[in-house]
């Protein structure tokens, strides 16, 4: 039996992998060539793509339960090898008891929300561009589930960032989306730096970016890491730096919000969802680590605790739907750190795949908060929801702690005044130094005149395309 | 910083020293209420307005409040030229549209000739038929240094005008005195041979004209310098760049929904009770360890303001005292002020007008305290962003005018942007250079005025009148050709059914009639004449259910009959627990502990509706109904509609409901207004509507619009059952109105979305009319079938193949759907709105596009007292639904909610875009992407000069009609004449066609067709 997984498996685990990667292709080359896909090509693409790959991860799971393989690694090949340098560059896969039942989890939920935008975004003009970011986001993400080495797992990570800043993005024509993803980038690229040191830590360590090589063959959840005690503090700090940025806890967690700025689903699913939990993942993935240092594991605990404090405060206040399940999200991400903190792994897991499901279920259902809200009201009667007011600040600092929950922790405020803006200033700073020097260098006074040329852009952008009516 | 700080103490002893008076004070209040006029009139969300959201500039012609909408709202008037000139290139426009609409439009002047070249009419209607390109002034450079405008003629340009063009350049050339011209000197060069190919004559003709009209150009025209805005952020946006709005509207926003919240934050507002500025300055002095930078000087001013005691208004006055805004330019400012979050604003203002609509609402006072915070903020933020500035400037007192020196103000059309639409235009008409050479100065001058005065915003009002034109005329057409024929109608009919007038019922009512002749059908507004604020059995709160200008002075309650009581009570309850744990679960799923324990055992459970919902919507929309039959009230309930005359009305149980009196004045009222008062049928359907959708915030924009955005069910169902009681038919009776004593009256309601409907009080129903019932459910049910497939040739998602009985499944899929954003397109496609009899105009194909108000001219008085009251409540009413749609579909941004797909919902009463935004009020775009925005036409049964008596005596629909909000007509009760109101003056309306097209069925009217059609006569085979 074991023979005949070896002989199918290869296949169908490539398939897994394969179906988002041909239909990214699909979606992102046709278009090179002048075609014009039509909704009804897309829904039926992405269908195509997503039922493949969910049946495919299916069997897998299906077949290593009942044969009682734990772990069913699938390289494809070292891309890079060069022994004297002890560098490698190693595409591989890895099914196992973590990474399936979230490959299963992502299929189930791409599918959903393929299925639900196909419609809810019926005749926008951005119908294209969006499926198009989806491809790259689901292709992200079933990258980086399945990563077996650090590199495929950056490469995953990265793919889940672009798709998610340009979805923030999306209506570009609008000032704020535009501004709030290109915030949720710079975080993005915080936590990727971190990722990246911990990548070359990482090899430096070992030699190689294998999770395998770092934290033994054992199958997850067990392992044994082979570095000592301040090596894992080290990587598992940079590591968790990474995790806090793409899972937005303290003192990442301003970009959150910000992020709801997409079509509603794109919100549900990545941010609310996926997207968010992806840090938390990778955090579960190099558990092992925090078995070796238990200042790693304090630290971890902080942060959990700190973002679980945090937007608990900040949740209660928030006014609108999107920002309250935004802050509830974050909620249940930071117990699920503390979890893993703990080293209650298999739990945490389960908190993943309930949290995820219910709260897209959630952000989906955000349009329907008035009729919910009617609903239960004419159940019970009088809610008196807005009158039940937190006893605990009531006293003399309940304004200070309103307006610190009401601002979000002030944490973009701390990020723009002291960390953004000494960083331009310094920039710009730099800029008139070199701008002088060329000046004096060159001796040429137009130099000067072109220094400060203001630009006020007189030709705003129309806010709101033409839509293409009906034809008469 | 500090020097403005210096500036802002000095400035304070002025204010406290000029002793303001309360005479100043409240005519400073009285400004804001006028500026408050202007915010959106939109409410809570849940109750949808449909309100012209220009109400505020009604008492302005509608052109001229189309020229200042720009300036005050920063909003488009009209729908952009090239999408014009794309409904031109449709077809949808035609040229001679256009010219009769400019010659209508310049009336005498049209046959003047400009600069002797040509007519008036024939330039404006050339610079609107034909692409005119015009760029900004760089693109234009670029134009014509590397692109063939130079060489080449324009590809409009006819042979023959082109072969005219070149000889007569070539004749030019040749005569001695061309020689000399400035232009032929730069053209060529100093060379004087006179080009031989085509091609190069060609580009010397261009080149020669180019170079004469720009110069003559330069020499007259000048540009007129736009205006300065009036707030400072504006002037310093455009100066430095340096955007302040966005730093104050950041905590605003925030702020004011915190404040409106009605209920989906679980921590309150402290200080709310207080009132928005008490509030804000109470959180606004803390002090915080981290502040942005220019609000740094928050908490200080703040501080000061209170310490001095300064009431709102107070700090108003002192506001724009610092910001040196004069007296007579106050209204101005305010409204600007007001206006840059719009949204909120008017949300503050709609809460505090009208507290009966929301549950937690604003305190009185509430707009004028959030314009005081506003004030204070913008000075925060301005003394921040224009800090360099302010040292040169001195205070922001004079900021302004130090901003506006700094602009360089070009005018909206430059020199080179009319020289080269002058240069097309003389290709299209034909001006060679000899002709042009030959002008004078004056000449230019005259020209060059011409063009300016046919400015861009002139050729899209032209357009727009083009645009509508067609719409009219097919409308009058129709309605004339058609009335020409005999009044068709059932002598004694079978069924007779009264329904909303809304533009939706008007293919619900045509399908009911083609079916069988002897169904009549009303028109009458949706509340049935019947205000009253309405709580169902399980329901918590009274709505209104009556048009959102009348307050309703009734309470009517659903409630169980008696023998259902138990099992009443035992539901209730069953729903309270479900509510209560459902409550928990939600609030928990928000909470930290909870939350954990929910999401991890029960989360997979959501697995199951997130797909159930999203795959098979309607199965499982129907399973879920299912369910929540077990829960819900008891199907049999009767309206408390019977009060003792000596209770007051009011909420309280003893309250509830109509005197007999009182029903009889309604009901009578009703009767008369739709004529419906001789000629019973056995069975009297009147036939409120409403909508099912699921996650849909703007579901009640669906609902009934003369409901305030509700179900009319209950309103139809209270008129049928005042009509059954004998009390009332005994009085109506005296009052002339004999109903026979075997009709019946029968409450329903249409279900738009569904095509569903219900019957109300089927169990009263006299055994003696069952089988009429049955025969009539019979006819709905083909009826819903059929008006659902009219209803999809609009829905991208269903193929035009679609049969009836898959349509009425695929409009039943839609309002279940989790993901559909159009369950249906509710009254986006009107245009038109009938007054009248139906039999003059029964059996006319009007493609859900108009309003059918039923009136009989014949019975009415000789004051015409119906008509009176029925345009009271109809015209506003028409025009209200017909702006929104059309105003949201002109600028979608400004007046529409934009697209829904990041709709958020806030404070649980409106909706922002994505994380942060003002709140967008209006029809959003997937409301209004099929609408044609258009004036509504109001075609009345009566004669111009009872019209204009009626339109004297009511000053609301006197707005409307002298304004030309609309357009109106009248259609003679006694022939097939119409009159239309052009130009102050009812004109006679002569056809344009002699018949119309005819078809056997709807269904032959629209099959295969998406878009609009012409209105056609349907005669049966």
């Amino acid at each position: 039996m074991i023979e005949r997984f070896d002989l199918f498996f290869p296949y169908v685990g490539a398939l897994t992998v394969l179906s988002p990667m041909v239909l990214l292709a699909i979606l992102g080359m046709m278009p090179l060539f002048g075609v014009r896909l039509s909704e009804r090509f897309i829904a039926n693409a992405i269908q195509t793509s997503v039922s493949v790959g969910w049946i495919c991860s299916l069997l897998i799971l299906a077949s290593m339960w009942s044969l009682g393989i734990f772990k069913a690694p699938l390289l494809v090949g070292s891309w890079v090898s060069i022994p004297t340098e002890h560098f490698h560059l190693e595409i591989k896969f890895i099914f196992d008891r973590l990474s399936l039942p979230f490959l299963i989890l992502s299929y189930t939920l791409c599918g959903v929300i393929g299925a639900f935008a196909s419609r809810y975004l019926h005749r926008d003009e951005g119908y294209y561009r969006f499926f198009l970011f989806y491809a790259i986001f689901f292709l992200g993400m079933v990258l980086s589930t399945l990563a077996g080495t650090i590199e495929t797992l950056f490469l995953g990570w990265e793919l889940v960032g672009l798709s998610s800043a340009l979805l923030v993005a999306f209506f570009h024509y609008r000032k704020n989306p535009v501004r709030n993803g290109l915030r949720v980038w710079a975080i993005y690229r915080i936590s990727d730096g971190a990722f990246l040191l911990a990548a070359l830590a990482m090899h430096h360590l070992t030699g190689e970016g294998d999770f395998e090589v770092l934290m033994g063959a054992a199958p997850w959840p067990a392992g044994a890491v082979s570095c000592s005690e301040w090596q894992a503090f080290g990587v598992g700090l940079l590591l968790l730096v990474a995790a806090a940025g793409k899972s937005a806890l303290v003192p990442f967690s301003g970009w959150l919000p910000r992020a709801m700025e997409g079509p509603t689903p794109s919100s549900a699913v990545f941010y609310g969802a996926l997207s968010v939990h992806l840090g938390v993942y990778m955090l579960l993935r190099v558990s092992p680590l925090l078995d070796q240092s238990v200042s790693l594991r304090i630290a971890v605990l902080f942060i959990g605790g700190a973002t679980v404090i945090f937007s608990a405060i900040a949740g209660s206040v928030q006014t609108d739907i999107k920002s309250v399940l935004a802050f509830a999200s974050l909620t249940q991400v930071s117990i699920i750190v503390i979890e893993i903190g703990i080293g209650l792994r298999y739990l945490a897991l389960c908190h993943i795949i309930g949290h995820v499901t219910l709260r897209t279920l959630q952000l989906l259902r955000a349009p329907s908060v008035l009729k919910d809200y009617q609903a239960v009201e004419n159940a019970i009667g009088n809610q008196n929801a807005s009158t039940s007011k937190r006893t605990l600040f009531q006293l003399r600092w309940e304004d200070w702690f309103y307006r610190f929950a009401m601002e979000r922790g002030m944490f973009d405020v701390v990020m723009d005044e002291y960390i953004v803006s000494p960083f331009l200033k310094l920039f710009s700073w730099c800029d008139r130094i070199e701008r002088g020097w060329l000046r004096f260098l060159s001796n040429d006074p137009l130099e000067k005149q072109n220094a400060n040329v203001p630009s006020p852009s007189r030709f705003e952008p129309e806010e709101f395309p033409n839509a293409e009516e009906v034809p008469l | 910083m500090l020097n403005h700080h210096g500036t802002m103490k000095c400035a304070l002893n002025e204010v406290q020293g000029f002793k303001m008076t309360d005479d100043h004070l409240e005519s400073l209040r009285r400004t804001i209420y006028d500026a408050a006029e202007l915010l959106p009139s939109q409410g809570p969300i849940t109750a949808f307005a449909f309100l012209n959201p220009l109400q505020g500039m009604q008492s302005l012609p509608f052109d001229q409040a189309m020229r200042s909408v720009k300036r005050v709202y920063g909003a488009e008037p009209y729908l952009s030229e090239s999408r014009y000139f794309a409904k031109l290139q449709r077809g949808r426009i035609s040229l001679a549209e256009l010219e009769a609409v400019l010659r209508e439009d310049l009336g005498s002047e049209s046959n003047r000739r400009v600069a002797g070249l040509c007519e008036l009419v024939e330039l404006r209607l050339s610079l609107l038929g034909h692409a005119i390109h015009c760029g900004v002034d760089r693109e234009l450079d670029w134009l014509i240094a590397e692109s063939r405008t130079l060489s080449r003629f324009r590809e409009d340009v006819t042979d023959s005008t082109r072969k005219s063009m070149l000889q007569s350049t070539e004749c030019w050339l040749k005569e001695a005195n061309s020689q000399s011209h400035y232009a032929l000197q730069s053209v060529m060069n100093g060379r004087t041979i006179i080009p031989t190919s085509q091609t190069e004559l060609e580009s010397v003709c261009l080149r020669l004209i180019w170079e004469i009209i720009r110069g003559e150009v330069g020499n007259v025209y000048r540009g007129e310098k736009p205006t300065p805005d009036i707030r400072h952020r504006d002037l310093l946006r455009k100066a430095c760049n340096i955007d302040c709005d966005p730093w104050v509207h950041e905590i605003l926003v925030r702020f004011c929904s915190a404040f409106l919240d009605q209920g989906q934050a679980q921590w309150t507002l402290p200080k709310r009770d207080q009132g928005f500025f008490q509030a804000f300055s109470a959180m606004f002095r803390q002090k915080s360890f981290f502040t942005r930078k220019w609000e740094r000087g928050l908490a200080k001013e703040l501080d000061r303001i209170s310490s001095a005691g300064m009431t709102p208004l107070e700090s108003i006055a002192e506001s724009l005292s610092l910001l040196g805004v004069q007296t007579e330019e106050t209204f101005d400012y305010i409204t600007a002020s007001l206006l840059a979050l719009r949204g909120f604003a008017g949300m503050i203002w709609q809460t505090e007008v009208r507290p009966d609509r929301v549950a937690i609402a604003s305190p009185p006072g509430s707009l004028v305290e959030f314009l005081a915070i506003r004030l204070i903020l913008d000075r925060i933020a301005l003394s921040c962003g224009a800090s360099d500035l302010l040292k040169e400037a001195g205070s922001l007192a004079t900021l302004r005018q130090h901003l506006v020196s700094m602009i360089d103000w070009c005018p909206e059309v430059s020199q080179e942007q009319q020289a080269y639409i002058m240069f097309q235009l003389a290709q299209i008409l034909g001006w060679g250079p000899d002709r042009l050479a030959r002008l004078s100065t004056e000449d230019w001058r005259e020209l060059s005025c011409e063009l300016s005065r046919f400015s861009s915003h002139e050729r899209r009002r032209i357009f727009h009148l083009a645009y509508e034109r067609r719409v009219i005329q097919q409308s009058l057409d129709a309605i004339s050709i058609r009335a020409r024929d005999p009044a068709t109608g059932p002598t004694r009919p079978k069924l007779q059914v009264v329904c909303c007038i809304d533009a939706r019922e008007e293919s619900f009512r045509r399908h009911l009639e083609e079916m069988d002749d002897d169904i009549e059908t009303y028109g009458i507004a949706g509340f049935f004449g019947v205000p009253m604020y309405y709580r169902g059995a399980g329901d918590v709160h009274f709505a209104s259910l009556a048009p959102i200008v009348i307050r309703p002075k009734h309470w009517i309650a659903e409630e169980v009959v008696f023998s259902f009581e138990d099992s009443s009570r035992s539901r209730a309850r069953a729903r309270y627990m479900i509510g209560s744990t459902s409550r928990r679960l939600h609030a928990g799923t928000r909470g930290t502990i909870g939350g954990a324990v929910v999401s991890t055992f029960l989360g997979p459970l959501a697995t199951a509706p997130l797909l159930s919902r999203i795959l098979f919507p309607r199965l499982t929309g129907s399973l879920q109904r299912r369910a929540q039959q077990f829960v819900a009230p008891p199907a049999v309930t009767r309206l408390h509609l019977d009060r003792s005359a000596e209770q007051e009305p009011g909420s309280t149980d003893e309250g509830l409901g109509f005197s007999v009196q009182e029903m009889a004045k309604m009901a009578e009222q009703s009767l008369r207004d739709i004529g419906l008062v001789a000629t019973f049928a056995r069975l009297v359907v009147f036939m409120g509507h409403g909508t099912s959708c699921i996650n849909n915030p703007h579901e009640s924009s669906y609902h009934c619009g003369a409901c305030s955005g509700s179900p009319g069910g209950p309103n139809a169902r209270a008129l049928a059952a005042m009509l059954n009681d004998l009390r009332v038919r005994r009085i109506l009776h005296e009052k002339g109105i004999a109903i026979p004593d075997d009709t019946y009256f029968l409450g329903a309601l249409h279900n738009t979305a569904t095509e569903q409907i219900t019957f109300y009080d089927l169990e009263l129903l006299p055994s003696s009319q069952i089988a009429g019932l049955k025969w009539a459910r019979e006819k709905f049910q083909r009826t819903a079938e059929r008006n659902a497939h009219e209803r999809c040739r609009r829905f991208e998602s269903a193929p035009l193949s679609i049969s009836p009985e898959v349509a009425l499944l695929h409009v039943q899929g839609r309002a279940e759907d989790l993901a559909q954003t159009r369950p249906e397109y509710g009254n986006s496609t009107n245009a038109l709105c009938f007054v009248g009899r139906r039999k003059r105009i029964r059996g006319l194909f009007l493609d859900r596009r108009s309003f059918l108000m039923s009136y009989d001219p014949t019975r009415d008085d000789s004051e015409t007292t119906i008509l009176r009251r029925i345009l009271s409540a109809v015209v506003p009413v028409c025009e209200g639904i017909s702006s929104l749609y059309t105003f949201s579909a002109l600028d979608s941004s400004s007046w529409g909610a934009g697209t829904k797909l990041p709709h958020n919902i806030t404070s649980l009463l409106g909706v922002m875009d994505g994380a942060a935004s003002d709140l967008r009020t209006g029809v959003p775009w997937q409301g209004i992407d099929i609408h044609e925005p258009i004036r509504l036409l109001f075609v009345i049964e009566t004669y111009p000069e009872k019209l204009l008596s009626i339109v004297r005596s009511n000053p609301v629909i006197a707005r409307i009609f002298e304004n030309q909000w609309a357009h109106f007509a009248t259609l003679d009760p006694e022939s097939a004449t119409l009159h239309r109101y052009l130009n102050g003056d009812f004109v006679e309306y002569r056809s344009s066609i002699a018949n119309l097209p005819v078809a056997g069925s709807s269904r032959e009217c629209y099959s295969e067709h998406r878009e609009h059609l012409p209105f056609t006569r349907i005669i049966k085979s």
